[in-house]
């Protein structure tokens, strides 16, 4: 048996080599559930000391494991030691390799900067450049975009922390779901951005198409300002 | 070949005997034959859980000798298939027994005939308590969901484990290991057998890999009892979590038992709990238990009580 001041991050957490970082979350938590200063399953095991130093290594391992450029030389060194196996050096690469692709490196990348892969991906699609000159823009042409840049509603919902029912509303037309114009209007500029778009002009003309329709029909959209 | 399962728990009150008494009549329904032991040498109060009257004799009979063979010293109950060795007779200077007496009375527990063997043992880390755990190498571990319990039954693990490695070596070798290991780690509030542990591989590693393996093969289960409403239903697998990952010892967690008010009306009344409220939820507790124990046979499969390691 390993002493806990020896055992390396992966193997203090129990978590694998390529565990996720909502797998390194969960057993973050779970681990300090066990281990916080009231905790009752703990209690009178370890010197107030000891506990301390546990927490801190616990909250290095977790700091280092969830950043992909500290965790990148963290495995450096294991691999250096012998520790991981350059097997699984390889799967770390993949593991990069896959987030490069645009829709995954959204997950990554929570700060919603756009790359320069997704900004080259809309200029170059025909698909969505047609999409983008329309004059008014409708829930199906928003998807149609997303379908074309390959990033699911799960994603964007994980990004801007929107419930999904509203973004699915946004693309249903369904314009009765969120609360108010306001709300709507917010969301329509989170998702945009959140795919490489320009959130005003979206947000703009998926809301001139609404009005349109409230001044064609009156009575059928008029819930949609409350 | 007996199953015998020691039932302790560092601290008292926790329901080792209420637990003992209900779980054996469980195990009895279910057509097992099974000897309940009071075992608890200082305070015996088994009889009195499953509803027996003042019993004729007794464990100290047999350590007196006055009883050579231990089965004679066996009760019936008026429950089918469910036996009792009670210590309500015992001498009371009888808590205070002799390593080799324990011995005596494990050898000959181990050649009796049944299918369950439950020990009810005392609280606190005695060495009479103690010595039953680390010789027969299984124990059932019950503890309440409060500091105190908790903080007894760390001490009591502890405890054995730290007996166990004692008797593994040599005493003059213990006490220098014990000596450095508690120099690495002064601010420990109990001596760490985790450092031991380390200490002994760094001087003598085969000892220490030899030592590490038996204290593996302890067959430890864990029962939250007295579990109320607002208590955290996880706090027993957290405290195995703890076990596993700080001294290593392998102990599973086998379910909670709720707290019932009427756990005090049924021992008020003389009558075994389970029997006098069946359709409560600590039935059915008691009995997701029993179950466990008898589904995990499978996992003692080497005699815990192997008397040729005493």
């Amino acid at each position: 048996m390993k002493r806990l001041q020896d055992q390396h991050f992966y193997e203090l957490l129990n978590v694998e080599f390529n565990a996720s970082p909502l797998d390194v979350s969960r057993a973050y938590k779970e681990h300090h559930e066990l281990y916080r200063e009231d905790s009752l399953a703990s209690y009178s095991f370890f010197s107030k000391q000891e506990r301390k130093e546990i927490l801190a290594k616990l909250q290095e391992a977790y700091s280092t494991l969830m950043d992909e450029d500290k965790r990148y030389r963290y495995d450096r060194l294991l691999i250096e030691r012998g520790i991981l196996l350059e097997e699984m050096q390889f799967q770390a690469e993949h593991r990069a390799l896959r987030r490069a692709s645009p829709a995954n490196h959204f997950i990554r990348n929570p700060l919603l900067k756009i790359t320069d892969e997704l900004k080259a991906l809309i200029s170059s699609n025909a698909v969505i450049q047609e999409t983008l000159s329309y004059e008014v823009l409708s829930g199906k042409d928003l998807k149609r975009i997303r379908k074309e840049l390959g990033i699911s509603l799960e994603v964007i919902g994980e990004i801007t922390k929107i419930r999904l029912i509203f973004l699915r509303a946004i693309e249903d037309d369904a314009f009765d779901i969120p609360p108010s114009r306001m709300f709507l209007k917010s969301y329509l500029k989170a998702y945009a951005q959140c795919i490489g778009l320009d959130a005003n002009i979206v947000a703009s003309r998926y809301l001139k198409r609404i009005d349109e329709q409230k001044l064609s029909s009156p009575t059928s959209h008029d819930h949609a300002d409350k | 070949m007996a199953h015998i399962w020691p039932i302790g728990g560092g601290k008292g009150g926790t329901g080792k005997s209420f637990l003992t008494g209900n779980i054996g009549i469980m195990l009895a329904r279910q057509g097992f034959k099974t000897l309940l032991i009071d075992a608890d040498l200082g305070s015996p109060n088994l009889h009195t859980v499953i509803g027996l009257p003042y019993p004729e004799k007794s464990l100290s009979d047999f350590f007196s000798k006055r009883l050579t063979d231990l089965e004679d010293a066996v009760l019936e109950t008026p429950i089918p298939n469910l036996f009792l060795i009670s210590g309500a007779r015992n001498k009371l200077d009888v808590a205070n027994l002799a390593f080799e007496q324990k011995k005596r009375m494990l050898r000959a527990i181990s050649r009796l005939d049944y299918d369950y063997i439950l020990m009810d043992l005392s609280a606190g880390t005695s060495f009479n308590t103690i010595d039953f755990f680390t010789l027969s190498g299984s124990a059932i571990f019950v503890c309440c969901p409060e500091p105190t319990s908790i903080e007894n039954l760390y001490r009591l693990i502890l405890s054995l484990y730290t007996r166990r490695i004692h008797h593994l070596l040599k005493s003059q070798a213990f006490r220098d290991l014990a000596e450095k290991a508690e120099s690495l780690n002064p601010d420990a509030n109990v001596s760490k057998p985790e450092v031991l542990l380390h200490v002994l591989k760094e001087i003598d590693p085969e000892k220490a890999g030899m030592i590490e393996r038996i204290l593996q093969a302890f067959q430890f289960r864990l029962v939250i009892n007295q579990l109320r409403k607002q208590d955290k239903p996880t706090i027993g697998s957290l405290i195995c979590q703890i076990i596993a990952k700080h001294l290593c010892l392998n102990m599973q967690f086998m379910g909670n038992v709720s707290f019932d008010e009427r756990v005090h009306d049924g021992l008020c009344a003389k009558a075994p709990f389970v029997e006098r409220y069946l359709y409560s939820q600590v039935t059915l507790d008691l009995r997701s238990v029993a179950r466990g124990i008898v589904n995990g046979n499978h996992e003692q499969t080497e005699n815990p009580l192997s008397v040729s390691q005493i």
